[in-house]
């Protein structure tokens, strides 16, 4: 019984919601995110297993680091990005599939585990000591506060709502009456717009701006390193947009059914599909244009948002 | 706070071609900029001295990988001008709609570079996909989508049938129209703009001081077009509409050079449209008589000058090559002093540096 019980304790962890079947999502969503922009700019766009061959060869790849970094602390960073954004897409789905319980306090953790590899990023650049990874580390940094703070707040709009630190909470709150979207949709559009930063997708791509910082804290990765660091990135996307369709869309699908998860990524690709088609519209912020939008647009009107929902 | 020095170049993602910038900053502000040029310097003005006139036709063809026919054309014109030959009409118009043809191309892919530097990179595709359709129709006329090969001394070495002309009229309102789509994406998306107004600036007074040709300078207020100013092939026949605008920033210089292209687009039909009959080329002596030539074109980035120098032989004494982009480079660090990194990529994209063009 226990052995059972064990068996089934590893493949949860290892395959269904976990390691493969997390990693095969986010390499999936990726996908879908290149197709979407290969297909909003007129180009053909990458075959399916494209994610799964980058990563492949990266793994396959000689891993250079210039003379003068740390190559443990150069490994750890990226692993530990990728163990974080892992850990909250794990918890996520597996609360979305009965496998976790969900507990008091887990939608702080999520959103720290969700942000770390942020941070990390920007000690990644410091660690390889290349000028254009420490330029773009500093500015990571700098755009760091803007859209975290920005994320934190709107996406707390849901939590102080349901009166419930926990993703279950915020979940059975929407599903007694209105999912959150209908009456947080400026939440919505302002956790989005911090989701993105957290991404550093465009237009918030500044510290990975090709034309000015080449890779930015990444332009001295290479080999497996930079792989764990992509797949980082994808489990962050993944898990991001999942925690977003949880908090804003919860009561629109009944939990541990079949119907529940297509609906499920039927909004994650909704989302997904969004942020595809920002990148595709506009140009990249410069760095006091992001602080400008960010510091005095759009974290004052996620304040509001939220003395407004604790009114209410 | 610390000061750093970035090197742009000679290989960097936002570069096109190699050339090196160091960029010193002072956090994200640039305090600092030097350039080095000559990483494509191949000896083409020496080399020239010792080739016939016309295998020089397919050593200058090779000055530049975007504008190479005009490079042709401003030669040819020089050797032809110290022969004394007057070239048919019908060769003189395939080789102007050539050189609207290729202008439409450079512009084209310049905006393409453009709006990929700033993070755009939606208008980089549509800009390089519209791009297509005017180097399908150069292929068909030449048989070469960027080296064309068409011209030769005495005038062009293909003529243009009807098919080919009645496909060409076909497909620039195709072109016409897309092209419009790009400039209301230029003229009115706010985040096109706020990356590219008032970043660059260029003065009228610098504009004169440092002697900029071409779109940069139309874009501050300077109308020089040698096409109308000073017409070389048969420019005179037509209206030419130089387009001006007062900014000096990269801004208007998208928007010259967009309303540049769609005035190319029309050009390009009515040359097709009032093509004359006859022949395209005359017999050119292979010996020019002794004497010196100076021949000018408008080339997508300004004035192009070829000054050719024959001592009576068969190959040149010396053959000169002034290219716009020079005048464009060393104005460069004024225009960066003081802005931000961010925006260096796009002033450095602002000015279209043809750097093959300019190291020779």
């Amino acid at each position: 019984m226990i052995m059972r019980e064990f068996a089934l304790y590893i493949f949860h962890l290892a395959f269904f919601p976990g390691f493969i079947f997390l990693v095969a999502s986010g390499m999936f969503f990726h996908w879908i995110d290149r197709k979407l922009l290969a297909r909003f700019e007129g180009r053909v766009g990458p075959p399916w297993y494209q994610p799964l061959a980058d990563i492949i060869k990266l793994f396959a790849k000689e891993d250079i680091l210039p003379i003068g970094t740390n190559q443990l602390f150069a490994l750890l960073l990226p692993l530990t990005s990728f163990a974080s954004t892992l850990s909250a897409g794990f918890h996520i789905l597996g609360t979305l599939t009965g496998t976790v319980s969900s507990f008091n306090g887990d939608f702080i953790m999520l959103i720290f585990l969700i942000s770390l590899p942020s941070l990390l990023f920007f000690l990644g650049g410091w660690t390889t000591s290349g000028v254009y990874s420490i330029l773009g580390g500093n500015r990571s940094l700098l755009q760091y506060f803007s859209y975290e703070v920005l994320f934190i707040m709107a996406i707390s709009g849901t939590a102080i709502a349901s009166g419930s630190w926990s993703l279950a909470g915020i979940f059975n709150a929407q599903s007694g009456s209105m999912p959150y979207i209908t009456l947080q949709i400026a939440g919505f559009i302002l956790s989005i717009a911090g989701l993105i930063g957290k991404l550093k997708r465009s237009p918030y791509d500044i510290p990975k701006a090709k034309s000015e910082m080449v890779m930015g804290p990444l332009t001295e990765y290479s080999g497996g390193k930079l792989a764990l660091w992509k797949l980082a990135d994808f489990l962050q996307t993944l898990s991001g947009i999942a925690l977003i369709v949880y908090c804003y869309f919860g009561g629109l699908w009944l939990p541990h059914t079949a119907i529940g998860y297509v609906i499920f990524i039927l909004l994650m690709l909704t989302i997904q599909f969004i942020l595809s088609i920002i990148s595709a519209v506009f140009t990249r912020l410069r760095i006091d244009q992001l602080i400008d939008l960010n510091w005095r647009i759009l974290i004052p009107l996620s304040l509001i948002h939220n003395l407004l929902i604790m009114i209410l | 706070m610390s000061r750093v020095t970035i090197p742009i170049g000679p290989q960097h993602p936002l570069l096109k071609e190699p050339v090196s910038f160091n960029i010193t900053l002072e956090g994200e502000n640039v305090i600092d900029s030097t350039l080095r040029l000559g990483y494509v310097h191949r000896g083409i003005e020496k080399l020239a001295e010792s080739r016939s006139y016309v295998k020089n036709i397919t050593l200058f063809e090779r000055v530049c990988g975007i504008c190479s026919h005009i490079h042709t054309t401003t030669y040819c014109q020089a050797v032809e001008g110290l022969l004394g030959l007057e070239i048919p009409r019908r060769g003189s118009y395939i080789r102007m709609l050539l050189c609207e043809l290729e202008r439409i191309h450079s512009h084209l892919l310049w905006l393409g570079v453009l709006a990929k530097n700033i993070g755009l990179n939606t208008v980089f595709m549509y800009a390089w996909r519209d791009r297509e359709i005017v180097l399908d129709l150069m292929e068909e006329i030449s048989g070469g989508r960027v080296s064309h090969a068409i011209n030769t001394i005495g005038g062009v070495r293909k003529d243009l049938s009807s098919t080919q002309a009645k496909k060409i009229l076909a497909d620039l309102p195709v072109l016409a129209a897309r092209v419009r789509e790009l400039l209301d994406i230029v003229n009115n998306d706010r985040s096109f703009k706020a990356r590219t107004q008032g970043i660059g600036y260029l003065s009228t007074q610098d504009v004169y001081r440092y002697c900029v040709v071409g779109p940069v300078a139309r874009a501050s207020g300077v109308g020089v077009d040698l096409r109308r100013d000073a017409p070389y092939a048969h420019y005179h026949e037509f209206d030419i509409n130089v387009i001006t605008m007062q900014e000096g920033d990269v801004w208007a210089r998208a928007i010259v050079r967009i309303l540049e292209t769609i005035e190319s687009i029309d050009l390009s039909r009515q040359i097709v449209e009032k093509l004359p009959a006859g022949d395209v080329t005359v017999r050119a002596n292979r010996k020019v008589p002794e004497g010196e030539f100076v021949s000018r074109s408008e080339a997508p980035r300004g004035e192009v000058i070829y000054f050719v120098k024959s001592d009576g032989t068969q190959t040149p004494k010396r053959v000169k090559v002034r290219t716009p982009t020079l005048t464009a480079l060393i104005t460069l660090p004024m225009q960066l002093e003081g802005l931000q990194m961010a925006d260096v990529s796009a002033v450095i994209a602002g000015v279209d540096l043809c750097i093959a063009c300019a190291d020779r």
